[in-house]
Parts: C-alpha cells; structure tokens; sequence
C-alpha cells in the first residue's frame, strides 16, 4: 500500500507543478515568440488545412510537425496525453463497436479483418482530429494570458471575454489549491471500503466518489470569491474602462507584427503546399 | 500640507431585506493628515461605515440611505464608484480576491490603465517600491506569501495616488509579523506623503502603536472620537464592544500605581516602562525542562526528508533528516517563520502527504503503510483555512459526517453535545461557507472535536480570529486536553503559546532551533527573532522592567508587580 500512497502524492504535486508550467512558464514557448493576433489566426486555419487531406502520408506528416511544434511550446506532457489518449479510445470504440457488429451480421472474413480495415478506414480521420487538437493546444497553452487576452481584444473580442481569460490564469492556481484541499478534507473524514477488492476497485471508486463530491464546496467557495472580486473591480475603475478609448490604446499599443511574424506564416503554409504537392 | 476632510453627516443606511439600519444618524470627520483607527463590536456596521466613504455604498449595494457623505466637496452619491475610487482607496479584509490580474506588476496597473492614465507604468512601479516590493514586479500573484499579497493590494490602490486609503482588517488575515510590516508601510506612508490611512481593527496593540485617532463605532452609530492615548483608556467601552485594550493597559488598571503623570493608563510598552515600578528579580521560579519526560511516546518522527516540486526552484526540501518525538500530555506548540514547514509536518502527521524518506509513526502506525482514513480514527486535523472543511450544507451535517461516515451509533447524541459546547446552536444549521470567519473557526473546531480524537493538530487556529473566537480556541484546547493524549498547534500567535503550550518547538530554515518551555524561549530574543516572531507585550514589558523569569501572561506580572515593588 505503501508505494501506492507514495506513487499518487508525488503524481498529484507533480501534475499541479506540470499545469502550472504550461500556464504560466511560457517564457521558451516558441508560440509565444510571435504577435498573438498572428498566432491565433494561424491557428484558426490549421484547425481547417487538414480537413482538405485525405490520404493518411500528408496527415502523417502534419501530425508530426505539430507534435514537434507542442514539444517546442513546452505543452504538458500530461494534457497531451490525456488528449491522444481521448482520441485514441474513442475511435477504438467505434472501431471495436462497428467490427462486432460486422462481425454479427455476418461479413466476410471474420472479426480480426473486420478490426483491421475499419482502422484503416479511420485512420486518417483520427489523425485529422488528433492534429487539430494538438495545434490548438500547442497555440493556446503557449501563449501567456496577457497576449492571448490581447490577441483576442485586437480582434474584436469584448473585454469582459477577454478579461475573464486573465482572471482565469490568476485563479487557476488558487482552485487546484482549494481542491486538492478539499478532496484531502474529505479523506480524513471519510472511511476507505474495507475490503478493497480485485486490483483496489472498491478504494479506487471510493477515491473517485469524493473527486466528485469535492467540486460542489469549490464551486461554492469560488463563487463567494467572485463576490468580493466584483466589488473590487468596481472600485478599480473596470466598468468605467469599457467604454474609454484612452484605456483601449494603452492596453493595445504594444502590439506589432514583425518580419519574424510574416515569415513564421510563410514557412507554415510553404510546409502545407510541399505536403500536398509531394506526398 | 493641504489635507482632504471625509464628513459624514446623518446617515443612515439599511441594507436591502433587511429591517433594521446598520447605520442609523452616524456623524463623523476624519481627516487625511492623521492615522485613523476604526474600531466595533462584530455587525456594529464599522465594515458598512467605510464602504459609505468610497461610494461602494449606496451604489454598489442598494438599500436605504440617507444623510450625505462628502469627500471635500464631492458627495458621494453624486459622484460613482470609479470616480471616487481615485481619491479612497479600499483594501479589503479578503484581499487576496483583490488582486485580478496574473502578473504583480500588471495588478498594481490595472486601475490606471482603466482609467487610461498615460503614465500607469511609472505609476505602477512607484507604488511598488513605496510598499517594498518592486524586486516582485515580474513575479506570478500566487508565488508571493499572504503578506506580501496583502502588500500588492496596497500597491494597487496607492498607484491611483489617493487622498486616504482604508484598510479593512490587516491583522485579521495576516500572521503578527507580517502585520506590523503592514502597519509599519502604513505609517510610513501617512508621514511621508499627505496621504491618510483609515485602518478597521480588532488588535488594540497595534492600534497604541501605530495610530493617531480612535473612532469607536457602536451600535450604528459613531459613539465617540478620541485621540488614540485618550481611547484606549476608555476601557469599560472597549470591553463592552468585546474589544480588548493592550495588554499593558490591562497589567495597569490593576495595578496600584500604573498610572502615568498625566493620569491616564499607559498603552504602548514604551509608556508602560516609565509608569510601571520597577521589580525585584525573582529566581524561585525557574523554567522546568521540556515536556519529553517519562510519558508515553505517540508520535515519532524519525529521519524525515521530505519536498515539493516548484516551479522555479526545482525540488524544494523542506523537512532534511528531521527527527522529532511527542509524548503523551504534551501540548505542543509550532512555531516559525512562513515556509519553515509547520503545516508541511502537520501534514506528514495525517498521513495525507507520506515522507519522501525516512517513518513517521503515529500510535503506532506508520504513515508510510496506512491510510489516512485510518489514521484519522485517533488524529483530527484543523486546516488552517476553515473554508475547506466545510462539505455540507450545514454546520450540523457538517459535524456529523464523520461519525455518519463510521455509522457511529450515538452520532445525533455527540453531535449535539459538542454544538452545545462550542454555543453553535445558532449556526447549527447554517451554511458553514456563508458564516463569518470566526463562526467559521469555531464550527471547524466542532468538526474536529465531534471525532473525540487522541491526537489533535491545529494549523494556525487563531490566524484571523476576532477576539470572541479566540477565546473559544483557548477554551477548546484546554478542554481537549482533558479528553485527548496530545495537541500539537501550528501558530505565529505567542499571545496563545505563552498562555497554553508547555512545549514550544521552533523550527528555522534548517530544522529545529530550539525546543524549550516558553518561558526558556522567550528568553532567547535572538531565537525568535529568526523565526520572525514576536513575543507578547508582556514578556516585552517584563524584558524591560527586567523581571527575570518573564511573566507570560497579564495576571502573573500584575501578580509579580504588586508583590516586588521597589520604587
């Protein structure tokens, strides 16, 4: 029991740390090198470019160059496994549920090739799924708060949108706090299952319930926060900033597309048009 | 220096829902040249009063409000929120749910770049070094200690330049030092620009030390206005709002001759060392050794290394080779600077968290192998944030749900009992989230008391207490000590070691720097000095009147006072 205590305490302290990187540590990102109305509209077209392919080489590439590109915005670890591990499951579903069902109604040649085509046939959807995802991951996680807010208040996203994504970044930290509190407030007054069954189910699902039961109280106390926070907001003049073009400029006046701008979209979309003439 | 008036002229104010006015004909000036003190009974409408000063009231709460407040020449309820904002400044008591932004230095801006000041960088970075903290301008909110959040809250209010700040509570969500750092910026900042400070506060000893005027606020109204030396001595008004005087104005209204020349009690430990006679050195009192004894050993901690990963810094050891033992009958008190890890032992005790290396065993059982569900059978842990023990949607549930959890069968039974004990019948079925953060402290207590537990640990239970609550924690441990083998406190509070523990262990950055009796550590100024702890007036004033042991509390110097007086 001892090393499985061990095993989910350095997990829990390591995911927080891993979050709290990918949100906050974006210094090396290199996403967020650029200007952030460049990124997001880059982003917005890769979500679309591999809709257009449809043989799996060209997507094959995509998927790689944007797995380079998450691992060179330090993206975490952690989310992009749960993401492929998302993508992954699911259409193994579909395979696994679409086989059987060939299978029962009496295709031929059985249930393993049934498996092995109906992969194949998904394949290059997966990958389309999958790459869209990780671009939009890679995008979003590397830039800092500041420039996404930025970004999306340029383009003509209203400010209390974009307000609410920086508000987010500041409390982010203070609800993984507050939850990992409250589950662990819960265990000391919980008692585990006394017989924890095969491979520890009943403790697992045990744990599981109080993960779930903890998100009311934060829900809750985050809530009581947010009534204090609006009263603050009042009092540092946010209402009056809505409608001043003087507070707009100030907070827009540093943004500028340069060379390094251009070409990172150039070299982005010459990678698309090599992709699709040569493979 | 031309200085700026807030006149508040009959008002009265009812909040919506609610029958009768929080306010009702309050009259009061203050103005921006001195050192304002607010102080009041709990829901004496104090909290109510300043917010009326920066429009907060009546335009952000709708109720019924009368009378006129002015800041010079604008009235408030002509002028708005923002506009008034630029020349009253608030600090909220829950400061931490001020600060909006990600990034210290954008926080600090925020206010001048929403009114489109041109020069919000400048501004931004002033106030930060006015407060002492532009080394943190780049920094994330939530890297930085409460105090020094409190201290960016105050920045970001200072970069709009105004006229007065107020400031809701500083003592009551800050730990001692990092409130007398707070008081310290304050009264910096009153006397070197021309801004005025209004502070809402319980502490009276900050108030002696640090304020010009007392505003003494009771039953809506503004009962009275008085110099601070003068209000302070008003103490049968203090103690009637449940406001407790210094304590070295305590030691001398019972004393025979504490008074100074000009017939007033004194209420700093430097007046108090002129009024106050001089004391014979006493040594038939000496310090006993610490608790260790011949008791039973319950809790060992043996070799413990034990971190967190961070951000910045990589792994950050906190514990290396710790080695600790309590015994049975021990009550034991934690103290050290922030990060000296005494939440982190505490935690390492419930089994939440197992020792990177090295066993801790509580009752035998060691953390690395059980549960914390089991342990928690003989051990209750108080997390220092009361918030977070709250699941249900009563107090009472609440209080139940550890014996419900274990089908215990006179749960209803236990749980009254321990409602009726703490005076919880009120708030029994209340939301515990929605109470106030003294009510909040207590009802945790009964969370904790309902399990009957063997060994107790509290994480900092008097860190933001009104003075009412603090007396039930003091009532609650020395209660619990009749039911339970050991206590174990987590605090910054050395009013509460020096009236309770007989164990203080005082951890530094490298371990244990001393583990003594309170009287033995509080003579050792150089070791709480290192743990940035101060110790209570009293054993200030006994220091400075040199009586040798210290006294600890007020009683035992009145005692030591009327007894060895030389003069």
């Amino acid at each position: 029991m001892g090393y499985l205590d061990a095993l989910r305490n350095i997990t829990i302290a390591d995911i927080k740390v891993d979050l709290m990187r990918t949100a906050y540590d974006n210094d090396d990102a290199l996403l967020n090198a650029f200007d952030p109305r460049v990124v997001i509209i880059w982003s917005a077209i890769f979500v679309v470019v591999p809709w257009f392919f449809y043989e799996p080489e060209p997507l094959f590439a995509m998927l790689v160059a944007s797995l380079l590109l998450a691992y060179l915005s330090q993206t975490s670890v952690y989310l992009l496994a749960l993401l492929i591990w998302g993508s992954l499951s699911n259409i193994g579903f579909i395979v696994i549920l679409s086989s059987v069902v060939y299978w029962w109604q009496g295709g031929s040649g059985g249930l393993q090739s049934a498996v092995v085509d109906n992969s194949v046939a998904l394949l290059p959807f997966t990958m389309k799924l999958t790459v869209i995802s990780v671009v939009s991951l890679a995008a979003f996680s590397a830039m800092s708060p500041k420039k996404l807010a930025k970004g999306l208040l340029s383009l003509g996203v209203p400010r209390p949108f974009t307000f609410a994504i920086a508000y987010g970044y500041r409390m982010m930290p203070v609800l993984l706090e507050e939850y990992h509190d409250l589950v662990n407030s819960l265990r000391l007054r919980n008692k585990a299952p006394e017989h924890s069954g095969l491979l520890r189910w009943r403790y697992y699902l045990y744990l599981l319930k109080l993960a779930i039961k903890a998100f009311y109280p934060m829900t809750f106390n985050v809530a009581k926060r947010s009534r204090v926070t609006v009263e603050a907001m009042e009092t540092k003049g946010f209402s009056h900033s809505l409608g001043n073009e003087a507070s707009r400029e100030l907070r827009l006046g540093d943004l500028e597309i340069r060379p390094r701008d251009v070409t990172f979209m150039l070299v982005s979309l010459l990678f698309v048009v090599v992709v699709a003439v040569y493979l | 220096m031309s200085t700026t008036t807030i006149t508040v002229d009959d008002l009265t104010f009812r909040y919506p829902g609610s029958d009768d006015p929080v306010l009702y004909n309050a009259n009061v000036e203050i103005d921006s040249g001195e050192f304002t003190a607010i102080v009041g009974g709990n829901g004496s409408g104090k909290t109510t009063l300043c917010k009326a000063f920066n429009g907060l009231i009546p335009h952000f709460f709708n109720g019924t409000f009368e009378g006129t407040v002015s800041v010079d020449d604008t009235v408030t309820t002509e002028s708005d929120v923002s506009a008034l904002s630029r020349t009253v400044g608030y600090v909220f008591q829950d400061f931490e749910n001020q600060l909006v932004q990600p990034i210290v230095l954008d926080d600090v801006a925020f206010a001048p770049k929403n009114h489109g000041l041109e020069d919000y960088q400048a501004r931004a970075m002033d106030a930060l070094e006015a407060v002492g903290l532009a080394d943190a301008a780049d920094r994330f909110i939530w890297e930085l200690s409460g105090g020094q959040q409190h201290l960016v809250a105050l920045a970001g209010v200072l970069a709009m330049d105004p006229a007065f700040i107020i400031v809701d509570e500083p003592a009551a969500q800050l730990d001692p030092d990092n409130a007398r750092k707070t008081y310290e910026q304050l009264r910096g900042i009153q006397r070197d620009t021309d801004v005025g400070v209004i502070v809402i506060e319980h502490h009276t000893e900050f108030i002696g030390d640090y304020c010009d005027r007392l505003v003494m606020v009771a039953d809506g109204d503004v009962a009275w206005t008085e110099p601070v030396d003068v209000g302070l001595n008003r103490v049968e008004a203090l103690l009637d709002a449940d406001i407790h005087p210094p304590q070295v104005t305590q030691i001398a209204r019972e004393l025979p001759d504490g008074t100074l020349p000009n017939g007033r009690y004194p209420v700093t430990v430097e007046q108090a060392v002129d009024a106050f006679p001089a004391a014979a050195s006493d040594a038939r009192h000496r310090a006993k050794p610490d608790g260790s004894g011949s008791a039973e050993c319950l809790i060992r901690v043996e070799d413990v290394t034990h971190g967190y990963p961070t951000l910045r810094e990589g792994h950050k050891t906190v514990l290396d080779a710790f080695d600790l033992e309590l015994y049975s009958g021990n009550r034991v008190a934690l103290v050290g600077a922030n990060g000296a890890g005494k939440s982190t032992l505490l935690r390492l005790l419930t089994g939440l968290e197992s020792p990177d290396e090295g066993t801790v065993t509580v009752l035998g059982d060691d953390t690395n192998d059980t549960l914390p569900e089991e342990l928690a059978e003989e051990t209750v842990y108080i997390h220092q944030n009361p918030e977070e023990m709250f699941v249900e949607e009563t107090v009472r549930d609440d209080v139940a749900y550890y014996l419900e959890s274990r089908e215990a069968p006179d749960a209803d039974e236990r749980v009254d009992d321990v409602i009726e004990f703490l005076d919880l019948e009120d708030i029994a079925d209340r939301d515990g989230r929605l109470l106030s953060i003294g009510q909040q402290r207590r009802a945790s207590l009964a969370i904790g008391l309902a399990t009957d537990p063997t060994v107790v640990l509290l994480d900092e239970p008097t860190g933001s207490l009104d003075l009412q609550s603090r007396r039930e924690v003091t009532r609650m441990l020395s209660r619990s000590v009749s039911r339970t083998e050991t206590v174990v406190v987590a605090t910054h509070d050395l009013q509460l070691v020096a009236e309770w523990a007989d164990r203080v262990i005082v951890l530094g950055p490298d371990g244990i720097l001393a583990d003594e009796t309170p009287q033995a550590v509080f003579q050792q100024p150089a070791i709480l000095a290192q743990a940035n702890l101060r110790p209570p007036q009293v054993v200030e004033l006994s220091d400075r009147l040199g009586i040798d042991p210290p006294s600890l509390t007020t009683a035992a110097l009145v005692e030591r006072l009327s007894t060895g007086a030389v003069r």
